[in-house]
């Protein structure tokens, strides 16, 4: 127990010492002192003040947000379909979210309308619907069947990749294509406080929620029909998780973008280190996907600057090998 | 031999296959045929061997009576400098100008080899980056040789106007043409030449995510002509960088290019709420150029920058 508490004080010190780190790094030159001072004595009419607290101090608050929402809902997938192949774009959602984007970019619709910023809009929407589809093809016999839900997931995907690819292919301008690979591989460039809000708020109430829900989801592990037999409503919790995981999700990719591969690989990572049935495994996944996706976001800035590599590119280069050590690592098993 | 299988079709087979077999049999004995006279005809003519500014070696037959570009800034460039019924065929994308539109539409994205081939054209001209060199490999291959062009100044464009000139055999044409546009372009620079304090001048491509003209473009000759500068001074390796909110805020430019007032409140600063404080918004220096005017290096390019001087001195 002493040991978990520990690994939780640890990942909340490298949250803290990466924060600091990427709050330096940006086009204005800043050190620890620039930023103490743009935090505690801000002076509205300096420009790298307002650069650290309404650029940089979003943006990686954002990345951090969405890493989060990423692992917890990979972790919740994993547990609904029983498989350490989920991840939270299993429902759609990345593909759909991708292909509302799209259809703004691509001149169907005004990218702006009363203020409000349409892509994002579209893009919730589109995760959304594709979601919502997902959901209607998974429903039997007034349940929803795991396997037939992937399958639907599968599907709707590569039928939104072809729509997205054909309405790509068919665009008349390069630009057009640019804003693709935005809302194909994610980003955190448009981190503002308004922006922020939405999924941080999400992901506090799903914590809170699933902090009372964790042990009829380590009891889901068993399969659904000795969970049954524990006395777990299974049809119910699906439910539960499939709406919370859609709404974090949905959030996540409409705000940054679909970036690949932290939902996958982080509740491994939480279950190799807290155990598999670990009780603050969601709250750790939480933290760590946050640090992973905040030490990622650093990466790509460092590497290729001003603008930063597509966070889902330096995502899968760091990720990958990793996830490859831990399936070699003897002592890990998905089912602990 | 045709006629042999012919008699032995007739003999035998049914009336279908007879037919068949004797159509084919002509329509290889056709084709040998056209071979043949082809080769004599190429033999006799001399080669012409070209160097493209890409370095790329391309040999022609004889001098091109048949050509096309792949791009619409050189399409208006064979405009100015060539006859106009040596231009076969124009892109999707081209407009300018208006004559252009009485031409067969070819696809230069993706390229439709077969129409190209159908087309006859003896060489087709191109931009760099705009055709890819495989697609131009594929195509030379065909025997359709493509030669390409690139530009970093505005005298580049005017040197790639003679050369067009040379290989189509319309030098004075495109010489006299070329010399008028300098004479126009060095008077404006002479006009310029003592501006104490540039405009640092912003022009972006596209929003979200931001993409702006980098300093290896024509874009920054076309200001310094105009005694500005372009604001983004580092050199990327993309001519068209992609760049943070951040480092716009440190640029500050003067003057914002890349839509009307109306339309970057609504789609720039709307998303970006925090670039309301450089100093093209705050002085409300935002502009919104033709963009087939200045996207395109050609022979309007001084029209280009006259629409440019209109912005930095209105």
């Amino acid at each position: 127990m002493i040991g978990r508490s520990l690994y939780f004080i640890l990942a909340l010190l490298l949250i803290v010492v990466v924060l600091g780190l990427g709050l330096q790094v940006g086009s204005f030159e800043a050190n620890a002192a620039t930023i103490w001072d743009a935090i505690f004595h801000y002076d509205a009419n300096n420009t790298t003040h307002f650069a650290i607290l309404h650029l940089r101090l979003p943006r990686l608050l954002l990345a951090l947000v969405v890493g989060a929402s990423l692992a917890f809902c990979g972790y919740l997938m994993q547990a609904m379909v029983n498989n350490g192949l989920a991840d939270p774009y299993l429902l759609g959602t990345a593909s759909g979210a991708s292909l509302g984007a799209v259809i703004v970019f691509f001149g169907f619709v005004p990218v702006s309308m009363a203020g409000l910023y349409l892509p994002s809009v579209f893009a919730f929407a589109g995760a959304f619907l594709v979601t919502l589809v997902v959901v209607i093809l998974g429903y039997r016999k007034r349940q929803l069947i795991p396997s037939q839900m992937l399958l639907a997931g599968i599907a709707m995907s590569s039928l939104c990749t072809a729509m997205v690819g054909m309405l790509t292919f068919l665009s008349d301008s390069e630009g057009k294509l640019k804003s693709v690979i935005f809302w194909s591989m994610g980003s955190f460039e448009r981190a503002t406080w308004q922006l922020v809000a939405y999924p941080a708020v999400t992901i506090l109430l799903a914590l809170l929620f699933f902090a009372f829900y964790q042990k009829q989801l380590n009891i889901l592990l068993l399969g659904s029909e000795r969970a049954q037999a524990m006395g777990v409503k299974v049809a119910q919790t699906r439910w539960v998780i499939m709406g919370v995981v859609s709404v974090v999700t949905g959030f996540a990719v409409a705000t940054s973008g679909p970036v690949g591969f932290v939902g996958l690989i982080i509740p491994h990572v939480t279950r190799a280190v807290m155990g598999t049935t670990g009780r603050g495994n969601l709250l750790f996944c939480a933290f760590a996907g946050g640090f992973f996706m905040l030490l990622c976001d650093l990466l790509s800035r460092v590497i290729y600057p001003p603008a930063g590599l597509p966070i889902g590119i330096i995502t899968s280069f760091f990720g990958v090998p990793f996830f490859v050590y831990l399936l070699f690592k003897k002592n890990y098993n998905f089912r602990g | 031999m045709a006629i042999r299988t012919y008699t032995l079709a007739m003999n035998t087979k049914p009336m279908l296959l007879k037919y068949t077999i004797l159509c084919v049999a002509a329509f290889i004995l056709l084709l040998i045929c056209g071979c043949g006279s082809n080769t004599h005809k190429d033999e006799a003519a001399a080669r012409i061997i070209l160097e493209d500014d890409l370095g790329r070696k391309l040999e022609l037959k004889s001098q091109p009576k048949r050509v096309f570009a792949f791009a619409s800034s050189m399409t208006e460039m064979l405009y100015a400098v060539l006859d106009t019924s040596t231009i076969i065929a124009r892109t999707p994308n081209d407009d300018y100008p208006a004559a252009v539109y009485s031409k067969p539409i070819v696809s230069n994205y993706p390229v439709d080899y077969e129409q190209v081939l159908q087309l006859k054209p003896d060489l087709i001209f191109t931009v760099e980056g705009i055709t890819p060199l495989d697609v131009a490999e594929r195509l030379g291959e065909l025997g359709v040789p493509v030669y390409y062009q690139k530009y970093r100044t505005v005298e580049d464009v005017f040197t790639g106007m003679e050369k067009i000139g040379q290989i189509m055999g319309r030098e004075k044409e495109a010489h006299y043409l070329a010399d008028s546009l300098r004479k126009e372009v060095s008077s404006m620079a002479q006009k310029y030449k003592n501006v104490k304090q540039p405009q640092q001048v912003l022009a972006i491509t596209w929003k979200d995510p931001i993409y702006v003209y980098g300093q290896n473009t024509i874009f920054t000759d076309k200001l310094r002509i105009l005694g500005a500068e372009n604001a983004v001074k580092e050199v990327f390796e993309q001519p068209y960088p992609a760049l943070t909110r951040e480092y716009i805020l440190k640029l500050d430019p003067d003057v914002l290019l890349g839509g009307s007032k109306e339309k970057l409140e609504n789609e720039f600063f709307g998303l970006y709420p925090e670039l309301r404080k450089i100093k093209a918004y705050q002085n409300n220096r935002i502009y919104d150029p033709t963009d087939n005017l200045q996207s395109r290096p050609g022979p309007r390019i001084v029209e280009s920058l006259r629409e440019l001087e209109g912005f930095l001195y209105p």
